[in-house]
């Protein structure tokens, strides 16, 4: 059915205190955006919701977080992302926003477009460092990115249960 | 071949007359983002903040605005624009590409009166950018058909008092002067958000989805958002993919170059070519009028 083509959101949850991001797990992202298509989209919203939208990936480190929709409504559950304003984890109000960095209709593309989105953070963590010891990790960290971590394993992990849908 | 608007002033009397503008197309590169409406904070770390939040999330230029509201019963004073060397040390590096990022002045005079707007005020000139916000049907005719402004704001935090005509709307649109829906009243309350959505979409039928643009107002760095997800909002605005994108770029910078025009008093604007590298991120579309 049309229901289990998807849209990946690609998003970064800014903070003002990126400590507070360690206090983030998925069901949190989760509970903050269907709160947010509640009050944007009301009953419809919420329905909609619950086919089939899920957090695929989350880390903490990096506030980086891919979101799944049903491809048919993800315009609509997108636009209520603005108006999450905080999320709620473990007691804790974290006051934030979720910038969305990339829609893609694969998994796949959503983590090749992360892995230059992290070099590209890394080259402009550059010219911010203190001395030439700090500068070697980050240009290491770079190279790494093409070879990457734990990032691309999450991701694999997820992949092999999706069924990968291309347009 | 590519060509730089320029404006200035020509040595003999000109043939034209007033403020004009040149409709020129150059092959763009890549869209640029720019939030016109980041509100002055006199907490310099909370400014600062902001501006490093803009530039994260990928907006070339953003505009600081100081919000003027002249009362008839006593003489005020129209704020005087920090320097922006003044209040940032290093301008920081806009996302995705190489340059800092661009940090304007903006003067938003709120009206209740006719008396309140006086463009040729000397103060006035030390802002790059003037917006007006009406508050009567009467006022908004008059900033839409007369007023030598760049931007009219749309209310965002009451109901209209008023509707929107098509003439008014087609006059200002005629001078190249755009309509702005600020967002970020939309985000902190409910109420907000529907007279935010009311007003937008009001407009947006009358106007037709163009001369647009979308900004925050935002109080501080949590209250912007990312022009990817601005785009998205204007679809709950009534604005079209294109046109809610072009309300996060082109119309913008569209506003920067009707302000340009709009200080050079009786502006000639001529073109002439210029080298490639020096357009890396230029994609302008002026009007003749």
């Amino acid at each position: 059915g049309s229901s289990s083509v998807g849209r990946y959101l690609l998003c970064e949850i800014n903070v003002s205190d990126k400590s507070q991001l360690l206090l983030l797990d998925d069901r949190a992202v989760a509970t903050a955006v269907k709160a947010a298509v509640a009050r944007t989209h009301g009953d419809y919203g919420l329905a909609l919701c619950t086919i089939r939208f899920s957090v695929k990936y989350l880390n903490t480190h990096t506030g980086i977080v891919l979101l799944r929709f049903p491809k048919r409504c993800y315009k609509l559950l997108w636009s209520a992302l603005p108006f999450i304003t905080s999320i709620t984890t473990r007691g804790h109000n974290i006051p934030c926003f979720l910038n969305c960095l990339h829609v893609g209709g694969t998994i796949r593309t959503c983590q090749k477009f992360l892995i230059r989105y992290n070099t590209q953070q890394l080259h402009r963590m550059l010219p911010k460092c203190k001395n030439e010891e700090e500068k070697q990790q980050i240009r290491e960290a770079i190279l790494d990115c093409s070879l990457e971590d734990g990032t691309k394993e999450a991701f694999e992990e997820e992949s092999e249960s999706e069924e990968d849908e291309e347009e | 071949m590519s060509f730089r608007l320029l404006t200035g002033r020509t040595p003999a009397p000109s043939r034209l007359c007033g403020p004009t503008l040149v409709y020129v197309c150059i092959g763009g590169i890549m869209s640029v983002f720019m939030d016109l409406n980041v509100l002055f904070s006199p907490d310099r770390n909370r400014l600062r903040g902001v501006i490093e939040t803009a530039a994260h999330l990928g907006f070339s230029t953003i505009a600081i605005n100081y919000v003027f509201e002249p009362s008839s019963k006593k003489k005020q004073e129209v704020p005087v624009p920090c320097p922006i060397s003044e209040l940032i040390d290093q301008l920081p590096v806009v996302q995705g590409r190489s340059r800092p990022i661009r940090v304007l002045n903006r003067l938003t005079v709120l009206m209740s009166d006719s008396s309140h707007f006086r463009p040729s005020a000397p103060e006035y000139r030390r802002f790059d950018l003037l917006a007006v916000h009406p508050t009567t049907e009467k006022l908004f005719h008059a900033a839409c058909m007369l007023y030598d402004t760049d931007i009219i704001c749309i209310s965002v935090t009451e109901k209209l008092p008023f509707i929107f005509k098509r003439a008014p709307i087609n006059g200002a649109v005629e001078r190249g002067v755009v309509f702005e829906v600020s967002y970020s009243a939309a985000i902190r309350d409910a109420t907000m958000r529907r007279y935010t959505i009311a007003n937008a979409v009001c407009l947006m039928d009358s106007c037709k989805g163009k001369n647009v643009i979308l900004s925050s107002a935002a109080e501080k760095a949590l209250e912007l958002r990312g022009p990817y997800d601005i785009t998205n909002l204007g679809l709950l605005f009534g604005l079209s993919d294109g046109d809610a994108k072009e309300a996060v770029s082109s119309t913008c910078r569209a506003v920067l170059l009707h302000a340009e025009t709009r200080r050079t008093a009786s502006g000639i604007v001529y073109t002439s070519r210029i080298q490639q590298e020096a357009l890396q991120d230029s994609d302008c579309r002026f009007r003749l009028t």
